[in-house]
């Protein structure tokens, strides 16, 4: 088919407005866009052939590097495939630790998703609040397990450290004060008249698209599919999850999402904190041979592995299959698509919150 | 030292423009790098501004493992900087290629064989207050009196 | 539009912002104690044990070194990736960092290991270079030869009659060496570990 296309416009994979190399090619009439590819391949490292033939103290760190932003659920996926192979149950403690330590991982990728989206409609004074309120939340990871981004906090049966009750308090009463400060942006957010002419009714991506391109995670949920894989996880059952979605399909919907998810990430560590059961934080337990398919819930959608192991606990075959790639896909060819400007791009793009390292490995 | 000289120094000194350019790493570097800018770190209050242009640059921050896909591109990247210029090399990845140099990866580091790097940051990922000590090294030590060393 | 500056004007005349805006100071960026650093000695004497380069995830960042005064482990910059493995895994607590040593200490936990030795027979070509490499077997027979062979029955393994034959595997470290020296990739070290705790006390939570 032919089309008239005036000008095509790369963007990347240098860009100030892009985290990570990526290359998209838009196809502008005027300066409306009709087409855009994606181009990856400037992260290729080979993960998972390097994972192949290792055991899980080495692939757990590996795991971790898939995706920097979002090492928690990563590491934590990995493990309980490894438990699910191999027979090991976890004491109950370690279960609420490691939900501690998941939601304060996606609470800080959500932050760092949300002002990244702020940096790109030049709304810099709340893209340096949520940065600033990011770091909080960063202090209170670095205080649970010891480092800022990538912890290694979970092992087979267990978790490495436990948290003692003073630190309990002092979570709790950060957390007060991040709950107080994130309610004040997300309504500078919600109530901006600037931040809605830059964000309502650009990036549509309305449900039964997001169906087709299988959209994960919040960019689905601003959709209104209310799906999460935190549902079939057993601790969060506990817990009572039930996901956030909203129904405005556009770029504030994803970005609200992402607002509501934080606040509803509080509450889930004030109920874990608030029945933490006592007991051990490591149960023991050898990783045996056998496979599985494993999923679980990143900050940015569904996450999973299937994984096969020989006798001796070493990774045979990995493969994992990562949110991005699917919203990366609805990204570029449904919300993209009709936008009114070259500047509506970089901002749709990065609220479909991408992660190239996780989506290339 | 000539007067205009010790002008340039000092301005030189105060106003760093800073581009990344990720080559094949986790995330976990460039978040670093972005944390920076928060206002707990504040690296505007030292004059470094984080730009992300190759073509202002100063300093430019190399993070990854360089990936095939970076052959002959960053290259390309570091010759657009104009002189004078630094690279700094982020983490463990543009080092020694961190965990991902073994049998099988497609990584080819350290980054020092593809362009010359001129203070290395250690970690896995650095802490905001290493990458913020790195660029402040490099101020004083590749931009003071550039233009007498380099006629 | 009035009303957006009615909001900014309220935003503004908060007492907080008026209190950061006079009295804004940043505070000094300091490394918290708990941030788990590159291991750096106790000043223990270091037994060479070597679960230290057993459990290490990344490649050439710790290694046991013997120098005037003994064995001692140095990390390298630049390979480290600050995992804190080797703090958690070393049996005489000689490295530390952050606080790991000390929950280690306050929590009863541990890392249980065990070691298999499987030599791909195969691949093997009997070179010897596995058993001069073994750093336990330096210590045990220390005139071991450049083709492996030793007449000492203690050592983990030895080349006999051009094939490689363990006989301690007990002894083993899984320190991984054998495996890096290896020109064909014929011998592997599985190494199984598990976290384990000792059940605590109910008052001390």
């Amino acid at each position: 088919m032919k089309r008239t296309v005036d000008v095509n416009i790369p963007l990347g994979p240098i860009h100030p407005c892009f985290k990570e190399p990526v290359r998209l090619k838009c196809e502008a009439k005027g300066e409306r866009i009709v087409g855009v590819e994606v181009e990856l391949g400037y992260m290729k490292k080979g993960i998972e052939r390097i994972m192949k033939g290792r055991p899980w103290q080495e692939v757990m760190f590996l795991a971790e590097r898939v995706c920097g932003i979002c090492s928690v659920i990563h590491n934590m996926v990995f493990i309980e495939a490894m438990e699910q192979i191999s027979g090991i149950s976890v004491p109950p403690r370690a279960a609420y630790l490691r939900v501690i330590a998941n939601e304060l991982d996606r609470m800080q990728s959500h932050l760092l998703a949300n002002f990244s989206y702020c940096y790109t409609i030049e709304h810099e004074t709340l893209g340096m609040y949520l940065l600033d309120l990011r770091e909080q939340v960063m202090d209170e990871l670095e205080h649970l397990t010891g480092a800022r981004v990538t912890c290694a906090y979970i092992i087979p049966g267990g978790v490495r450290c436990d948290i003692p009750r003073p630190d309990a308090e002092l979570l709790q009463t950060s957390l007060d004060r991040i709950e107080r400060d994130l309610r004040r942006y997300s309504g500078m957010f919600a109530d901006g008249p600037m931040i809605a002419l830059r964000s309502r009714g650009v990036g549509i991506l309305t449900q039964e698209a997001a169906q087709q391109a299988h959209a994960v995670g919040p960019t689905a949920r601003a959709s209104g599919i209310a799906a999460d894989c935190r549902l079939n996880h057993p601790t969060y059952r506990q817990l009572g999850f039930v996901p956030v979605s909203r129904k405005d399909h556009d770029n504030y919907a994803r970005v609200m999402v992402r607002f509501d998810e934080v606040v509803q990430s509080i509450g889930l560590i004030r109920k874990c904190l608030q029945d933490l059961p006592k007991g051990v934080i490591r149960g023991g337990g050898v990783c045996k041979a056998g496979e599985t398919r494993y999923s679980g819930e990143a900050p940015r959608g569904e996450l999973t592995y299937f994984i096969k192991s020989d006798e001796y606990g070493r990774i045979v075959d990995i493969q994992i299959q990562t949110p991005s790639i699917m919203n990366i896909e609805a990204c570029c060819h449904e919300m993209i698509l009709g936008a009114d400007s070259i500047a509506d791009v970089t901002s749709t793009f990065v609220s479909a919150d991408p992660c190239v390292a996780c989506t290339e490995r | 030292m000539t007067i205009l000289q010790r002008i340039k120094n000092k301005v030189r000194a105060r106003s760093i423009h800073v581009a990344y350019v990720d080559v094949g790493s986790c995330n976990g570097c460039d978040i670093e790098v972005l944390a920076c800018l928060a206002p707990r770190y504040d690296i505007e209050q030292y004059g470094i501004f984080v730009h992300n242009n190759p073509r202002e640059a100063d300093v430019l921050l190399v993070i990854g493992a360089y990936t095939p896909g970076w052959e002959e591109k960053l290259a390309m990247v570091w010759e657009k900087i104009p002189d004078p210029k630094a690279a700094v090399a982020i983490g463990n990845c543009p080092i020694s290629g961190c965990l991902f140099n073994r049998r099988e990866s497609f990584v080819d580091p350290p980054v020092k064989k593809h362009i010359p790097i001129a203070a290395e940051v250690p970690g896995c990922p650095p802490r905001p207050t290493e990458i913020l000590q790195a660029i402040l090294s490099v101020r004083d030590s590749v931009f003071a009196n550039w233009e007498e060393e380099h006629p | 539009m009035g009303q957006s500056l009615i909001w900014y004007l309220k935003e503004f005349a908060r007492i907080e912002w008026i209190k950061k805006f006079l009295f804004a100071k940043t505070a000094p960026l300091v490394t918290p104690s708990y941030f788990r650093g590159f291991p750096e000695p106790t000043g223990k004497i270091c037994q060479n044990a070597l679960f230290c380069m057993m459990v290490c995830p990344a490649p050439g960042a710790i290694e046991v070194v013997h120098d005037e005064d003994g064995w001692i482990p140095r990390i390298h910059k630049g390979h480290c990736i600050r995992c804190g493995f080797c703090v958690e895994a070393c049996p005489n607590g000689i490295l530390k960092s952050g606080r790991i040593l000390e929950t280690k200490e306050r929590e009863g936990t541990s890392l249980l290991f065990s070691f298999r030795i499987a030599i791909d027979l195969e691949l093997c070509t009997g070179c010897g270079n596995c058993c001069t490499a073994c750093p336990v077997n330096k210590v045990i027979d220390a005139q071991m030869g450049a083709g492996g062979h030793s007449s000492n029955d203690e050592v983990i393994m030895r080349v006999q009659e051009g094939d490689i034959v363990v006989i301690h595997e007990d002894k083993c470290t899984g320190c991984k060496t054998c495996e890096v020296s290896c020109p064909t990739g014929a011998i592997r070290i599985a190494r199984i570990l598990e976290g384990y705790q000792q059940p605590v006390q109910e008052e001390s939570q």
